[in-house]
C-alpha cells in the first residue's frame, strides 16, 4: 500500500488522520513540524504527503516549495490542509506546487476521495510515461 | 507547650510596645512582608501542585479518551455507507467505562470533543456530536449554566454552540445583556450560531454596549456562519436606542449591500451625534445611494471635520460625477490638509473622462503641495 506522511502540529489532528488513512489501508508516517518532516522525506519515499499550514520551525509552504524544488520528490502528491483559508494563500499553495487543498474542518470522506484521485492521476501519467518510452 | 508560646509571645508584645513609635511601624511593616510573602510562596506552590496533578491525570486520561473516540467515532464501521446517523449505536461498554463517570473526566472528554469538532465536519463532526449527547456531555454542560460564576457561564455557553445545542431563549438572552463582557459577548456570539429563526433578536433587548472587538469578532460570526438569517438591518437603525446596535448593523447594511435601507440611513443625517452621522454617511458611500448626494453636499458645511471628511468620501464611492465641481473647490480652497487629500481622492475614484481631465487640468493650475497630493493619490498601490 502506498506510503503517506501526514505533518501536523495538532496532536489530535495528527492521530485522527493517521487512524483514518490507517483504515483505509495506507502506511502512515507521521511529523509534528516541517523540521521532523523533512528529515523523514530524506530517509524514505513517499507517495502522498498531507500537510498542515501553520507549523512550527518550517510551515506547510515551504514543505511544498522543498518537495518541488527536489528532483527526486518532484512526483510526491501533495494536499494541503489549514483552517487559513484566504485566497493568497491557497494560490500561493497551488503556485509553489500543492496538487490539492483542504479546508478545516475537514470531511473524513472528503479526504480519503482526494487522496485516492492523487494516486490514481498519478499512476496513470506514470503508465504514460512509460508508454512513451 | 501552647503556655510556652504564649508567654513567649506575651513578652515580645511586652517589648514591642515599649519600642519607640517608628520601630513598631518599621516591625509591623517587616511583619507584613513576610507574611504576605510567605502567602503568595504558598498559593504559588499550591498551584504548581494542582497543575501537576492535572498533567498528570492528563497523561493518563488523555490516551484513554482519544481512543475512545477513535474506535466509536473515526473507525466507526458504519461510517460511509450512508446509514442515518440516528441508527448508528455506540459500543455501550466503551461508553460505560467508571472512570468517564468523574467530572474532572468528563470535562476532558467535553474538550476533546471539541478540539476533534473543529478539525472534522460532516458525518464524522455530526458523530462526534452524537456521542457528546449520548454520554450525557449535554447535561454537564447545561448544568454549569446555572452556576453563579460566570467564567463557568461562558465555558458552559462556548461548549454548547460547539457542539451546536439548541439553548433555550430563557436561558441565553438575558445573558446576551450581561454585565460582564465576556459573559456578552459569548452568549451573543452562540445566539446568533445557534437561533436559526432570529439571530439577531437580541438586538431589540440589549441596553449593554457591543465593544469594537466584539464588533470585530461577531461580524466574523456573521459572515462564516452557513445559512444565518439576514434580517433587514434598518429596523435597529430607526428604533434601537443602543448606539453601538445602532453603528454595527450599519457596518451590516454596507457588508450586505442592503439597499431598501437607504432611507432609514438618511434619517440618521440629521441624529445630533454626529459620530453617529460620520458612520451613517460612510454607509450611505458604500451603499452607493446616488440618492443621498445631494442632502450630503448640502448638510456639508455644517458638519465637523469627520463627517466632513466622510461626505467627501461617499462622494468618491458614489461617484455619479455631479458634483466633481463640489470637491475640485473643497481641494482648492480648503486649508485643511485631510479635506484636500480626501477630495483629490474622490475626484481621482471617479474615473471618468471628465475627472480625469479636471484631475490633468488642476495638476497644472494648482501650487506644489496640492501637486503633491494629487500625485500621492493617482499612486495605485496606496490603498486607502
Amino acid at each position: 500500500m502506498p506510503n503517506i506522511l501526514v505533518i501536523e502540529d495538532d496532536d489530535i489532528m495528527l492521530k485522527a488522520i493517521r487512524n483514518i488513512l490507517g483504515k483505509d489501508g495506507y502506511v502512515v508516517i507521521t511529523a509534528k513540524d516541517g523540521k521532523e518532516a523533512f528529515e523523514k522525506l530524506e530517509n524514505a519515499d513517499y507517495e502522498v504527503v498531507v500537510t498542515d499550514l501553520m507549523m512550527p520551525y518550517a510551515n506547510g509552504l515551504e514543505v511544498v516549495s522543498r518537495l518541488r524544488s527536489d528532483e527526486t520528490k518532484r512526483n510526491v502528491g501533495i494536499i494541503v490542509i489549514s483552517s487559513v483559508g484566504n485566497e493568497e494563500t491557497i494560490t500561493e499553495a497551488f503556485r509553489l506546487g500543492a496538487d490539492d487543498y483542504l479546508k478545516k474542518p475537514i470531511m473524513a470522506g472528503e479526504l480519503l476521495i482526494r487522496i485516492r484521485k492523487l494516486l490514481s492521476n498519478k499512476n496513470s501519467t506514470s503508465q504514460l510515461v512509460t508508454k512513451k518510452k | 507547650m501552647w503556655k510556652d508560646l504564649a508567654d513567649l509571645l506575651f513578652q515580645a508584645y511586652e517589648q514591642y510596645s515599649l519600642l519607640p513609635l517608628f520601630i513598631e511601624i518599621a516591625l509591623a511593616f517587616i511583619f507584613l512582608a513576610i507574611l504576605s510573602t510567605l502567602i503568595a510562596y504558598g498559593a504559588i506552590l499550591h498551584k504548581r501542585y494542582r497543575a501537576y496533578v492535572y498533567e498528570k491525570r492528563m497523561a493518563f486520561i488523555s490516551p484513554k479518551i482519544e481512543d475512545m473516540i477513535t474506535e466509536q467515532v473515526l473507525l466507526n464501521p458504519n461510517l460511509g455507507y450512508d446509514i442515518p446517523l440516528e441508527s448508528i449505536e455506540f459500543d455501550p461498554n466503551a461508553l460505560g467505562d467508571k472512570i468517564y463517570r468523574k467530572p474532572f473526566v468528563r470535562q476532558m472528554l467535553i474538550d476533546t470533543l471539541i478540539q476533534y469538532r473543529k478539525n472534522f465536519r460532516g458525518e464524522v463532526g455530526e458523530l462526534l456530536r452524537k456521542l457528546y449527547i449520548d454520554m450525557g456531555l449535554d447535561k454537564d454542560s447545561f448544568a454549569k449554566m446555572k452556576t453563579l460564576r460566570w467564567e463557568r457561564k461562558i465555558k458552559a455557553v462556548v461548549e454548547l454552540t460547539q457542539m451546536d445545542i439548541p439553548i433555550s431563549d430563557v436561558t441565553i438572552l438575558p445573558l446576551t445583556n450581561s454585565g460582564i463582557p465576556a459573559l456578552r459577548a459569548a452568549a451573543r456570539n452562540a445566539y446568533i450560531q445557534l437561533s436559526k429563526n432570529e439571530p439577531f433578536k437580541f438586538f431589540d433587548i440589549a441596553t449593554e454596549p457591543l465593544l469594537p472587538w466584539d464588533q470585530l469578532e461577531m461580524f466574523k460570526i456573521i459572515t462564516t456562519t452557513k445559512d444565518i438569517a439576514i434580517p433587514n438591518f434598518s429596523r435597529w437603525v430607526s428604533y434601537s436606542t443602543n448606539k453601538s446596535i445602532v453603528s454595527f448593523c450599519l457596518k451590516l447594511i454596507a457588508h450586505y449591500d442592503q439597499q431598501s435601507t437607504i432611507p432609514a440611513v438618511m434619517e440618521l443625517l440629521s441624529n445630533k451625534d454626529h459620530y453617529f452621522r460620520a458612520d451613517a454617511i460612510n454607509c450611505l458611500g458604500k451603499l452607493s445611494a446616488e440618492v443621498a448626494e445631494d442632502k450630503l453636499v448640502k448638510i456639508y458645511n455644517n458638519q465637523p471635520l469627520n463627517c466632513q471628511i466622510e461626505i467627501l468620501k461617499a462622494l468618491g464611492r458614489i461617484a455619479s460625477g455631479k458634483h466633481l465641481e463640489f470637491l475640485k473647490s473643497e481641494f482648492l480652497y480648503s486649508s485643511n490638509f485631510d479635506i484636500r487629500m480626501n477630495a483629490a481622492r474622490s475626484i481621482i475614484r471617479h474615473n471618468t473622462q471628465n475627472s480625469r481631465l479636471m484631475v490633468e487640468e488642476l495638476m497644472e493650475m494648482t501650487h506644489e503641495e496640492n501637486q503633491l497630493i494629487i500625485k500621492h493619490c493617482l499612486n495605485p498601490l496606496i490603498k486607502y
